[in-house]
């Protein structure tokens, strides 16, 4: 069940030359189009409700007011809009502090779990988001833009600033880590 | 497909079946005032800004117009005219752009030229102590010519004779609208200072024949005085450089 829909296509030029002039019809339809994938983005990242909220907020605010700024970046307003969410959550986890954790990429495999073993089908939402809590920033970042936004690969290379093949790459990688990040917590 | 990339497929269609974390509806209306409050208060910031920038481009324009104008008017102005001041800045500019040989002397000649029509002018106007002026700064733009032609025998004495000849030729010509003028004069001293000024360009020529004084002295016109000599105490648009 899913209700973010497909990406929006990059159509917002026409929208974002009538923001400028301040017309609040454009602004409405921009927030609407991005408010809700950038909160589910920042929830995914953090965890907790209350940020997403204001995190999500502090990104609208800045994508729609600091346009001046997005016609020198070169890069489509939808990847502007995600960098502005990825800067806040950073932003958010230098100011609370997060832990920094090592690259599950290197890890040794848990001898005591089969891969086989993991019925991916029984995992519940909380586990998958909690697993990927665990993975490193480009790791979340990537399989959160790729899997719960169902943005292109294109569109995830666009926002990090990668090549495509970097970004089916790491994609890869990130699945190995999140699925060894499962094993040991279904082994606990 | 090997076992590793099956299982790593089914985690990602497990993934892409994860339901969204949907914003609940307080959110997102305290979202929108928020936003809409930010981007209408950046609107009226700008268009605040915009009269000022205008008015800045717009003075700054009017200034460029203001000075080009001028200058362009300066160019034909006469001593008596508020922009005369004006035309000196701009000779003098076009001196420091003279470079070679020949064009510091085309521009001696230019000048001198320059200063015997603002005399004809003056004494027109009964201005004679302007026309004075005059006279005495086109003594001094052709012994300036005059010593520029004696240092370039030093270095290339085939230029010198080449650049002695065209100051002969100025002087001749400026001689002979002396001379005109001289018969039009009425006033003794205005006459006077004619007479004096078509002697002065006749020693410039003399002084232009004499070989080259030694570096660091300072040349010495054929009537002994030290030329350029008349600028001081007048008032001329064009310092000698």
């Amino acid at each position: 069940m899913r209700a973010l829909g497909k990406a929006a296509p990059d159509d917002d030029r026409p929208l974002i030359e009538r923001v400028r002039k301040g017309d609040q019809d454009a602004v409405r339809t921009l927030y609407e189009r991005y408010f809700d994938r950038i909160y589910n983005y920042v929830y995914a990242r953090l965890g907790r409700a209350e940020d997403a909220e204001d995190l999500a907020i502090d990104t609208m605010t800045k994508s729609l007011t600091r346009l001046d700024l997005f016609q020198d970046q070169g890069v489509a307003f939808s990847s502007w809009v995600y960098r502005i969410a990825h800067n806040a959550t950073i932003d958010h986890y230098r100011r609370h502090g997060k832990v920094t954790l090592v690259s599950l990429d290197y890890a040794p495999p848990l001898e005591s779990a089969d891969p086989s073993e993991l019925a991916v089908e029984q995992l519940s939402n909380e586990d998958l988001h909690a697993a990927i809590r665990d993975l490193t920033d480009e790791q979340q970042q990537v399989l959160i833009l790729r899997f719960f936004q169902d943005l292109t690969a294109a569109q995830v290379a666009g926002i990090m600033g990668k090549t495509i093949g970097a970004v089916q790459a790491l994609q890869h990688r990130a699945l190995g880590s999140l699925e060894r990040a499962l094993q040991g917590r279904t082994a606990n | 497909m090997t076992p590793e990339v099956q299982r790593l497929e089914r985690l990602a269609e497990r993934l892409r079946a994860v339901d969204p974390y949907i914003p609940p509806p307080g959110a997102k209306i305290r979202g929108w005032n928020l936003v809409w409050a930010a981007v209408e208060q950046s609107t009226t910031a700008r268009s605040r800004v915009h009269p000022v920038r205008r008015l800045v481009i717009g003075a700054a324009a009017a200034a460029v117009l203001l000075l080009v104008g001028a200058g362009a008017a300066s160019a034909d102005s006469l001593p008596d005219s508020p922009l005369y001041p004006l035309k000196g800045v701009l000779e003098n500019v076009r001196g420091a752009l003279a470079f070679t040989a020949a064009d510091k002397l085309t521009y001696h000649l230019d000048l001198a030229q320059a200063r015997l029509t603002e005399a004809e002018t003056m004494i027109a106007r009964h201005r004679i102590d302007l026309a004075d002026t005059a006279l005495k700064a086109l003594d001094d733009q052709l012994n300036s010519a005059a010593l520029l032609v004696q240092t370039e025998r030093i270095a290339d004495p085939r230029s010198a004779a080449r650049l002695q000849e065209r100051l002969r030729q100025a002087v001749e010509i400026d001689d002979q609208q002396l001379a005109d003028l001289q018969g039009q004069a009425q006033a003794p001293a205005a006459a006077g200072a004619i007479s004096q000024a078509r002697q002065h360009a006749a020693d410039a020529l003399t002084l232009a024949n004499l070989p080259s004084a030694s570096p660091g002295a300072s040349p010495v016109g054929p009537a002994g005085r030290t030329s350029p000599s008349h600028s001081a105490g007048h008032t001329s648009p064009t310092a000698t450089p």
